[in-house]
């Protein structure tokens, strides 16, 4: 049988990150988002709460959660901010997991236990100018020399690239094996020969800090290639499954957010004398609005709770980020719609939910390269 | 025995429960005893205004809090046996109360809007809100006496009556408590007292900045009245202290005329202002809350329509 | 009167201090049904607004002196996540007493519960704090009678507090004053909202609250629960009735608008 309940604890949890965002983040989503920038003050305060670490073990730093509460709280995050709910997934979802996942016993102590305690960003270095659906286009390269790996190359759109401390990083150590050709490493934030570009100032997600960075003749010693040459590939691959999830939560919040906004607006905005709640048109957008958030979180649920069952879960990732990232989209837009001219005005949540939106459908794959796994897997 | 009981603390509070004691005393036949812990001087005074007996309390030593006063209260009482012990609402009438009802073994009811005395059942129908504000609980206690504590101004003060008679008579002096008082300290009054106003005009999260309240003291001042605010306006901002926060958690008002500007009208706001004669609102959301509890309301930027208000009223 | 060997006594002794709260609706939840009937239908439950104060004071004590926090309810069994939401606030102990029919206890029996289980399961303790009222009801009269039953000093509407040598400084608040006394232990304190900012938990805090130890005590443990002392005949949504006249904005209509006030009488 199935229970859709969460456990008391993951409620309290949810309610307690509720609280922090009402008081934390709220306050100051709209100045980091005009702004650009990112939001060191509240970081510290999340990593207080133990917020950047809630399914790392406890003797590597974090909670000791499962990955369905980690879920909530990015949705919660994201119920307020977008960007930092988003910061949070790459920092949790991906980074700290993967060392989790194929960290050995003294990367997890070296690396791990600082990002679960929130001490430094973890950021995920895999798209390049060249090479973002396409993968196996990258050019960046890895080359052993004594003890070290020698890497050059460029890579791009780098979420926590200006403000990381800690950055996975993909190269070829051998291009000639083809899928089996890619590896990871550990690089922290001083290894001379990696530099963060500029931050790129984007449409939506303008505090979460993107980048370039730029790797000439940066050496690495031996002990920081993360699990087995050639595994790269196969690591990027769990990486997406855990960050997806992420995403799709943090649309939910995206969602949530939408559909509280609109709720409010219609019951008070009076128009031909009545609330326009009243409208047909305006009820059955909020009617989809909900029935489709309701549809996103329990995708979502779905693919957090099979990973912490330790079941495979890479074709649920895949679907509910695809369909709560368009769900974000297509319902951020109808928010708009309902707020009219004052839904477009600076200042206004739903136009920051709208342009925060549009992301989900894009990074972390694409809706199209989704399609491509959920298919690839359905066809089998 | 019988009686309806009251604690008397200031002269204004004392009138207002000597009213509604007087009430329910002629109703339920007895007659009204006042207990008096300080101004011993206002006993032949409060006898004019309806007390026919006047307990006095003796004056406690410096050091000492009224819950000194507890032991010989609940003796008395459970002499006299009254049928009503009514206290102000205050903060020492709320504890004071709280702690004789247990040791008479009854029942209290707090923040009591309003009490009617059903002369067939022989009932005390007891009123007050629940929830923040949001709902009406109705209370009736099946033991004796019958306990209350009365928000001030909730009923008007009673008017003296000529030669009207009654008697005085002392209380024994209590034992000592064990909570000395080390020090008190007067609350330095930052601000006029909007309990007495005839007009107030109060402010919510419509005004933009502090700078702006001036806006609102203009309009007080032309009406004659005085400013007061939402509780975000004192508690979060800090832009009036907080004797002027008007609501469940701050002073419950009851002007002649009551404007309020960009407030929505969230119930904790609206429970204090409830037994204003005239209500008017400005707000620039039509369907803002308060529109539904006022009697006169300007859909408007109160930016723009203030200042045309004032200009209006100083042409009278 | 000071009794100078028990001062002695708690001057060195880590306390115990016992913070009490309830469960309740949040009345954020609460709707008006279309005929203006409150919709309890979909409310949420929590921890007292006042109450989350009692407990944070509690912890905050424990944090300058040493010693442990018991938080203890009275409410009904699904209560269970309150037990631990107190738990994860610094508490160290839970006591739990629970029963269905506890839903609509009256202030005289919760009070008469919460002092016999002090009494006789607790036993020693320096410090009880509870919170000034609870936010659903607010009757602001058990912790009063708490200390009555208990037979030790209360001291209500406590802004500031500290724990010196053996008794208890309390500022509190009283109409025009503020008094400062000093009270010695055991004592029993209500605190206002002003008094400190409650922390909101950490994840660990939350997840290790279930495994601090918790005594769930049944009604049938309990003496005879006395009738109420107050009784609610009913409750309903409170109205205001008022019809409100709107007035446009232009210059006649302000005209309008000050005409009204002054037939209504609210202008001289």
């Amino acid at each position: 049988m199935m229970d859709f309940k969460l456990t008391e604890e993951q409620e309290l949890i949810r309610k307690n990150m509720r609280e922090f965002a009402a008081k934390y983040v709220d306050p100051i989503a709209v100045e980091i988002d005009e702004n650009s920038r990112h939001p060191a003050e509240l970081f510290k305060k999340l990593a207080e709460g133990d917020w950047l670490g809630i399914p790392i073990p406890i003797e590597y730093g974090g909670a000791g959660a499962d990955y369905l509460t980690h879920t909530v709280a990015v949705e919660e995050l994201s119920r307020s901010c977008a960007s930092t709910g988003f910061t949070v997934s790459i920092h949790v979802g991906i980074a700290s997991m993967l060392i989790l996942l194929f960290g050995n016993e003294e990367q997890k102590k070296k690396y791990l236990i600082p990002l679960a305690k929130g001490q430094n960003l973890g950021a995920f270095v895999l798209t390049e100018p060249g090479a973002g659906t396409d993968v196996m286009a990258a050019t960046t390269t890895a080359i052993l020399d004594g003890n070290d790996y020698v890497i050059n190359g460029t890579k791009t759109f780098t979420s926590n690239g200006p403000t990381g401390g800690t950055y996975l990083v993909f190269a070829w150590t051998d291009k000639a094996a083809g899928r089996k050709g890619m590896s990871a490493f550990v690089i922290p934030r001083e290894t001379p020969g990696m530099k963060a570009g500029e931050h790129f100032k984007k449409m939506g997600l303008r505090s979460s800090q993107t980048s370039e960075m730029v790797f000439k003749d940066c050496r690495v010693p031996k002990e920081n290639l993360l699990g087995k040459e050639g595994a790269g590939l196969v690591m990027a691959m769990a990486g997406f499954d855990h960050g997806r999830v992420g995403i799709a939560a943090q649309s939910v919040g995206i969602l949530q957010a939408a559909l509280d906004e609109s709720i409010r607006y219609s019951k008070e905005r009076v128009q031909f004398g009545a609330p326009i709640a009243r409208q047909q048109a305006i009820s059955w957008m909020i009617a989809n609005m909900a029935t489709d958030l309701s549809a996103a979180r329990l995708l979502t649920y779905h693919a957090a709770w099979l990973k912490d069952q330790k079941q495979p879960f890479s074709k649920e990732a895949s679907m509910a980020k695809l369909f709560a990232a368009e769900a974000a989209m297509r319902h951020t837009i109808k928010a708009v719609q309902i707020q009219g001219g004052y839904g477009y005005i600076k200042g206004a949540k739903v136009e920051r939910l709208m342009r925060d939106a549009k992301i989900t459908e894009i990074y972390e794959g694409t809706s199209e390269a989704q399609r491509m796994v959920i298919s690839g897997n359905v066809l089998r | 025995m019988a009686g309806v009981w009251i604690f008397a603390e200031n002269r204004e509070q004392t009138l207002e429960l000597l009213n509604v004691g007087r009430q329910l005393a002629a109703e339920m036949e007895t007659g009204v005893s006042a207990l008096l812990w300080y101004d011993h001087e206002r006993a032949g005074d409060y006898i004019s205004h309806g007390a026919d007996e006047v307990l006095l309390l003796p004056a406690l030593p410096e050091d000492q809090s009224l819950e000194a006063y507890i032991p010989v209260v609940v003796a008395e009482a459970k002499k006299g046996d009254p049928d009503v012990f009514l206290f102000v609402a205050s903060a020492r009438g709320k504890e004071l109360s709280a702690r004789i009802a247990t040791r008479l073994d009854t029942g209290l009811c707090s923040n009591c809007i309003t009490l009617k005395y059903d002369k067939e059942s022989k009932t005390l129908e007891m009123e007050r809100l629940a929830y923040g504000g949001a709902a009406v609980q109705k209370v009736t206690c099946p033991a004796r006496p019958v306990m209350a504590t009365i928000p001030p101004r909730t009923f008007e003060p009673t008017a003296a009556e000529d030669g009207r008679n009654g008697h005085i008579r002392e209380l024994s002096a209590p034992p000592p408590s064990v909570v000395k008082i080390l020090e008190r300290k007067v609350k330095a009054r930052e601000a006029k007292d909007i309990n007495e106003a005839r007009v107030v005009v109060s402010v919510g999260r419509g005004i933009e900045k502090k700078e702006d309240l001036a806006i609102a003291r203009e309009l007080a001042d032309v009406l004659g009245g005085e400013i007061g605010c939402t509780r975000p306006i004192s508690e979060e901002m800090h832009w009036l202290p907080e004797e002027l926060c008007i609501g469940l958690s701050g002073v419950q008002i009851k002007p002649d005329l009551y404007v309020g500007l960009g407030i929505s009208g969230q119930i904790q706001h609206v429970t204090g202002i409830r037994n204003a004669r005239v209500i008017c609102a400005i707000n620039k959301d039509e369907n803002a809350p308060i529109f539904g509890v006022a009697d006169f309301g300007i859909v408007g930027d109160l930016y723009s329509v203030v200042p045309k208000l004032v200009q209006e009223l100083k042409k009278i | 009167m000071f009794f100078a060997d028990e001062v002695e006594k708690r001057r060195h002794a880590m306390p115990t201090i016992v913070a009490c709260f309830k469960w309740v609706i949040d009345e954020a939840y609460i709707r008006r049904s279309s005929s203006g009937e409150l919709d309890f239908s979909s409310v949420d439950y929590k921890i007292s607004e006042y109450d989350r104060n009692a407990i944070e004071e509690a912890v905050r004590l424990k944090e300058i002196h040493g010693g442990n926090v018991i938080t203890v309810t009275v409410g009904v069994p699904e209560a269970t996540k309150g037990v631990k939401d107190a738990l994860s606030r610094g508490s160290d102990q839970a006591y739990f007493i629970a029963d269905a029919s506890f839903r609509n206890l009256e202030s005289s029996q919760t009070a008469a519960i919460l002092a016999e289980v002090i009494r006789s399961r607790i036993v020693s303790y320096d410090l009880i704090i509870c919170g000034e009222g609870s936010s659903d009801l607010y009757a602001q009269q058990v912790g009063a009678r708490l200390a009555e039953h208990l037979e030790i000093p209360c001291i209500s509407f406590v802004q500031k507090l500290s724990m010196e040598g053996g008794r208890l400084i309390a500022e509190r608040k009283v109409e025009q004053y503020t008094e400062i006394t000093a009270t010695p232990l055991p004592a029993l304190v209500t605190v206002l909202p002003e008094i400190n900012s409650p922390r909101i938990p950490g994840v660990k805090d939350t997840l290790t609250a279930s495994k601090k130890p918790t005594v769930t005590i049944k009604k049938d443990e309990l003496s005879p629960i006395g009738e109420a002392r107050l009784q609610t005949t009913g409750i309903s949504a409170s109205r205001m009735d008022r019809t409100c006249e709107k007035f446009g904005t232009e210059a006649a209509e302000l005209t309008r608008f000050v005409e009204s006030l002054r037939k209504k009488g609210a202008i001289r």
